[in-house]
């Protein structure tokens, strides 16, 4: 382990100012630090102009406008969990954020650093995908809004430019009918990182399943939606039976690390896939079936 | 570069590099010498404060970031009606050994208890999932806590 | 005499006013209130920053080493290596193969080459990263196999072995002719980190030209003074050794704290300054000595009536590169190959194996966590094909006054394990929990574990410790003893006895930290002797000084000595209650009458007999007993084991604090329940790759089970104050087999290898078990 490299922390007390910031070469934005520091201390982390966002408090709110839930990159976990919003309308969410770190880490840790951060099975990246999540942009030359999906570009690599941060995740409002869960395997119960995590979403007409959307972390470079799974379960009956066989599918759609020294091994991965995937939809669809 | 910010009640104005960590500036800077060095790493939780009122691991934490608030070390706590209870409630239960972990559960148990006076066992786990306690086995802690909640 | 007896022949009370009794402790308000103060807390600003240059070979010849560069980074003081130790350059523990700084040749990755010293943490640093090492790689052996082949390179100069053990005791083969059942099997345990929350530090300062006083966290300060003044190559009077409260030690600060203690201190003496060695996590997990990795092969008969009849083992233990503690361990395996088991034929061959890795050490439970792990799972085995109850089939083998020991040693007292093994079956209820349980994916079982651990130093080597006590004119007590505070609570204990003892009140006592400069040689915080030798020092003191006390009493009360009660630091005359004093009169008068108000007490446990040819003989002089049950909750698809509830029972001759007792067992509990579920160092060619608490996992407050009430036997031992026996390392020997007993009964799964992680058990199950 090493020191802290010397670094330059900038503190803007708005977007704007944030954003002129980061335009300066090299310059990172520093907005938990639950990663950013540890990265630093072990030399992963070449930038030394940090852009240190606590006092931008625009960008930490949780809303619901325009038929979409709207939470600012700066959200804490913390709050994720205690939002009303989010446990009624999208648990997947706030079970997933209850599960990052310890309270210390989520009460310092960002929704938008969890997913800026692109660990493969970051604990709020999963439920977002599932949620259908978007994220925005923003740059001193304008905004862009990109889906989830395309935000994660490898491990620990996302597709910002150099000037953009995430300001906001937005997904449309889960409507009645809908449910979803969350699922993770850890090394032990408490403050743990994820082995695998699964994350399904839901809707239902009737008892047909209407919309679909499943998303495995710690199963690939990056978070990813097993549309594979989804495409086998969109408008058709589902049922606990239904689950079972297309949960049994992850096992080949899963692409695990093969590294000797993984957390956890290719062949243990994908098995468990199969296990989340099928606990994560059953759970989701009870909630569905609840949510009327 | 200059940071100000209140330490256990009382405001200060510290010059900090931007690779202090909040845990370096309490201790070597402050002589805070109560929060302790365990990991930093964020896991073990032997430097936990509350910033802002809230319980975080001041090892993840730099110096500049707490520009404007409040960070609030055991020290601060020492006439607090809730920790006094949870103080007593520690030494009655066996809950301290090495005693190292010590300040850092208290921390956090007592952030628990302002939140949720009344917290079932389990949510008394999960309060301090993020503490690493190598002696008790959590046992004596746990029992403590909610002891102590039993009292208030 | 017989210390256990102390309370009637001496005391004359029938109940004990402060042994056996829990206390608040006397060091937690000030851990409480973060003023308790560590090594780390006394290091002042201004203080010199060392750093250690460490090999990043696991096996090779130093063939260049180069200091100018860092010489001239801005902030750096000196850069030492081998070639500037004033005194001896070795610092192996029980063997002279260990450099203090390597000079020729480097046997790990995290070997020590030189320290740097700075005056600040990033000179030290890149100082540290600018010292130029060029190495001329060697092969290198990582397991024991390799380590043993034939052709294999030696890492040390005398081989690969570094020692080796036996037991020849009966006729084994004759003792398997008589066997109804055998089981076999090769038992593997890795190396399980201390995780001590406080890593290692030691803070020197120079006193004057010839004078060096350390503050550090260690259990043995006077093994650390011996280490310091040998690399110094001073007098051991020339060295000043303090022992901070210590953050935790488990056995792993035995080893560390003369290490770092030497290197600090050679700064300090060098540069004239005082100086600071404070390790990260990374070094701490990386570099210091783990719990010794071992593979033991098994081999156990049982005849038709389920005794049994023949034991032959074979213990594999992986030292890493340098032998440390390995004889002692091995020593203990040895002699406790059996378990807690009386069996007639026993046959056991030991051998100590050096590899290119982080060297092992001393941690909790010592070699017998492996050994007990290896034979409680054979009783399960053996039970199973015989078709009878595993608690049955213990009852009819254990250990009772009048048995024997693998080596021979006949219990004549003290032997409390059948009740152990009857209190947690009954607490349990055993028989109804035992009935098969399964619920969907989940499945439960219950297992039991056992464990006999001998007290002090093995092989019947001498050991003695000692205390002191003075009472101060105002009547309160200074307590001194070299045993250390880890936690654990001892001298809190030995205190107890003391006020016990003398009629004082607990709050009349203040317990100093150990300091080498005032106090005679307690010996190490280690082998569960802190308690059971070192607190029957403290009672010889404690009788001598209770000794003048009675005597000025009842020269002042003008009774007969017998006549005199001491309590509640009150003296008084039995048959006359208007004849009393406060112990603050009498301790005036005692100064003024010339009563000597202070003692020394010393204790050696009886003579002991070894024949180290046969592996025959006293080991030990007492032994800890305990059982432990175990019920887990396994998920079969995700191979996920919960631990639902633990039952533990000690035979610890004499509760001196139960609840300090509770503590050592909770805590053991939960070191116990790390390594058999998901605790393993992980190296690959040689370099630890989980060098920290994100991937060297370790249990949290979510894992901790229900834990029953602590069942505590007292069968007192008969050579120690009040018959108490250690506690905290056999505490943690019958939780790995309850788990993996438990896991067995659940799954039909028996483990040889730990951590059993959900990956390895669903692995296992897949392949076949339920």
């Amino acid at each position: 382990m090493n020191l802290i490299p010397d670094v330059e922390v900038h503190r803007p007390k708005s977007l704007e100012e944030a954003l002129k910031h980061m335009e300066a070469p090299g310059a990172k934005p520093l907005a938990g630090g639950t990663d950013l520091i540890i990265d630093l201390r072990e030399g992963a982390c070449e930038a030394r102009n940090l852009v240190d966002l606590t006092k931008v408090k625009e960008l930490d709110y949780i809303r619901e406008f325009g038929g979409r839930i709207r939470i600012g990159a700066m959200t804490h976990h913390t709050d994720l969990v205690a939002s009303d919003l989010i446990r009624t309308k999208a648990q997947v969410l706030s079970e997933a954020a209850n599960l990052v770190g310890s309270i210390q880490i989520r009460n310092l840790g960002t929704v938008g650093g969890n997913i800026c951060n692109a660990s493969p099975g970051a604990d709020t990246a999963t439920p977002l995908l599932a949620l259908g999540a978007e994220a925005t942009i923003s740059s001193s030359g304008g905004v862009r809004v990109i889906p989830l999906g395309e935000f994660f570009a490898g491990p620990k690599r996302t597709s910002l430019n150099p000037g953009e941060l995430l300001t906001e995740l937005s997904f449309p409002t889960p409507p009645a009918g809908s449910g979803g869960a969350f699922q993770k395997l850890g090394r032990r119960k408490g403050c743990t990182l994820s082995l695998i995590n699964i994350a399904a979403y839901v809707e239902l007409d009737g008892d047909t399943c209407s919309e679909v959307r499943v998303a495995v972390g710690a199963c690939a470079p990056t978070p990813v939606r097993i549309t594979d799974v989804e495409e086998m379960l969109k408008g058709k009956k589902i049922d606990e039976a239904v689950i079972g066989e297309v949960s049994s599918a992850c096992y080949g759609l899963v692409q695990p690390s093969q590294r000797a020294h993984s957390r956890a091994s290719e062949e243990y991965r994908r098995e468990m896939s199969c296990v989340l995937m099928r606990r994560a939809l059953t759970t989701a669809l009870e909630r569905a079936r609840g949510n009327k | 570069m200059k940071v100000s910010f209140q330490l256990n009640g009382k405001d200060i104005e510290v010059e900090a590099p931007g690779n202090r960590a909040l845990l370096d500036l309490l201790r070597d800077d402050l002589g805070v010498k109560s929060v302790k060095k365990g990991c930093e790493n964020g896991e073990c939780g032997a430097c936990t404060v509350l910033l802002d009122g809230a319980p975080v691991t001041s090892c993840l934490v730099l110096a500049p970031q707490v520009e404007g608030r409040a960070v609030t070390t055991i020290d601060g706590l020492v006439d607090d009606p809730f920790m006094v209870k949870l103080r007593q409630a520690f030494l009655e239960d066996g809950a301290i050994q090495c005693g190292f972990c010590t300040p850092g559960v208290l921390i956090s148990s007592y952030a628990l208890l302002k939140g949720n006076p009344k917290p079932t066992a389990d949510e008394v786990k999960k309060a301090i999932e993020g503490n690493l306690c190598r002696c008790t086995g959590y046992v004596a802690i746990i029992k403590a806590i909610l002891h102590a909640s039993e009292r208030i | 005499m017989e210390y256990d007896k102390i309370l009637e022949d001496l005391l004359g009370r029938k109940e004990f006013l402060i042994v056996g009794k829990s206390i608040i402790r006397t060091d937690a308000l000030d851990k409480a209130l973060g003023r308790a103060k560590y090594t780390s807390d006394y290091i002042q600003p201004g203080t010199v920053v060392v750093k250690e240059v460490y090999s990043t070979h696991p096996h090779a010849l130093i063939k260049r080493l180069d200091t100018s560069a860092a010489l001239e980074i801005p902030g750096v003081l000196a850069v030492y290596t081998g070639a500037d130790v004033p005194g001896e350059n070795q610092i192996g523990y029980a063997m002279p193969d260990q450099p203090f700084l390597c000079d020729e040749k480097v046997h790990f990755i995290g070997d020590p080459i030189a320290i740097v010293c700075a005056e600040d943490e990033y000179a030290a640093q890149e100082a540290r990263d600018a010292v130029v090492v060029e190495y001329d790689p060697l092969p290198a052996n990582f397991t024991i196999d390799e380590t043993l082949a034939k052709d294999a390179i030696h890492i040390h100069e005398g081989g690969n072995i570094a020692l080796t053990s036996r037991i020849r005791k009966g006729d084994v083969e004759k003792g398997f002719s008589e066997a109804k059942v055998e089981v076999e099997g090769t038992y593997e345990t890795p190396y399980q980190d201390h995780a001590y929350i406080e890593p290692d530090v030691a803070y020197a300062f120079p006193e004057g030209a010839g004078k060096v006083t350390v503050i550090g966290a260690m259990q043995s300060p006077f093994l650390v003074r011996e280490k310091v003044a040998g690399v110094l190559g001073w007098n051991l009077n020339q060295v000043r050794v303090i022992q901070a409260l210590t953050g935790g030690a488990f056995g792993g600060k035995d080893d560390t704290g003369p290490l770092v203690s030497a290197k600090a201190a050679m700064a300090a003496v060098k540069l004239g300054r005082p100086a600071a060695l404070v390790y990260d996590r990374f070094e701490v997990t990386a570099y210091t000595p783990k719990r010794f990795p071992s593979r033991i092969h098994l081999r156990t008969g049982v005849d038709k009536d389920g005794m049994l009849t023949a034991t032959k083992v074979d213990i594999k233990l992986d030292c890493g590169a340098y032998a440390n503690r390995a004889p002692y361990w091995l020593w203990r395996q040895t002699v406790h190959a059996t378990g807690p088991y009386e069996v007639p034929n026993v046959h056991v061959d030991g051998t100590a194996v050096y590899t290119n890795k982080v060297f092992g050490g001393s941690y909790r439970g010592f070699g017998n966590l492996a050994v007990h792990f290896a034979v409680d799972s054979h009783m399960d085995r053996l039970a199973n094909e015989l078709g009878m109850d595993p608690v049955e089939l213990r009852l009819r083998n254990v250990l009772t006054v009048g048995k024997r020991t693998a080596s021979n040693q006949l219990l004549d007292h003290s032997v409390g394990i059948e009740e152990c093994i009857r209190g947690v079956a009954e607490a349990s209820d055993w028989a109804e929990i035992r009935k098969p349980r399964r619920k969907g994916n989940k499945v439960r079982g219950v297992g039991i574990g056992t464990a006999h651990h001998g007290i002090s130093t093995s092989r019947g080597a001498p050991d003695w410790s000692a205390a002191s006590v003075i009472l101060n004119e105002d009547g309160s007590f200074t307590y001194r003893t070299s045993i250390c505070e880890l936690g654990q609570g001892t001298p809190i204990g030995h205190a107890k006895i003391v006020a016990e003892i003398v009629g004082a009140k607990m709050e009349a006592f203040h317990i100093e930290i150990p300091d080498t400069d005032t106090m005679a040689n307690a010996r190490p915080t280690h082998g569960s002797r802190g308690l059971a030798l070192g607190g029957t020092a403290a009672a010889d003191a404690a009788l001598k000084l209770r000794e003048q006390m009675v005597n000025t009493a009842a020269t002042l009360f003008e009774c007969e000595k017998d006549r005199i009660d001491l309590r509640n630091s009150m003296a008084s005359c039995k048959d006359d209650p208007s004849k009393k004093m406060a112990f603050k009169e009498l301790a005036h008068e005692m100064y003024v009458r010339g009563a000597n108000p202070a003692a020394y007490g010393f204790f050696t446990p009886p003579r002991r007999f070894f024949d180290p040819e046969t592996g025959l003989g006293v080991s030990y002089p007492a032994y800890t007993f305990a059982a432990t049950v175990c019920e887990v909750e396994v998920d079969l698809e995700t191979g996920q084991v919960e631990i639902l509830k633990i039952w533990p029972a000690m035979d610890v001759g004499k509760a001196i604090d139960p609840l300090l007792i509770d503590g050592q067992i909770h805590g053991a509990i939960s070191h116990g329940i790390g390594i058999a579920l998901m605790e393993s160092i992980r190296l690959d060619a040689g370099e630890v790759i989980n060098p920290n608490l994100t991937d060297y996992v370790i249990p949290s407050s979510m894992d901790t089970p229900e834990v029953a009430e602590s069942i505590l036997v007292e069968k007192p031992y008969r050579h120690s104050a009040f018959g108490a026996k250690g506690v905290g390392e056999p505490a943690i020997i019958s939780i790995v087999p309850a788990i993996s007993n438990a896991i067995y009964h659940a799954t039909g799964v028996s483990f040889n290898t730990i951590p059993i992680t959900a990956e390895r058990l669903h692995a296992a199950l897949r392949r076949g078990g339920q």
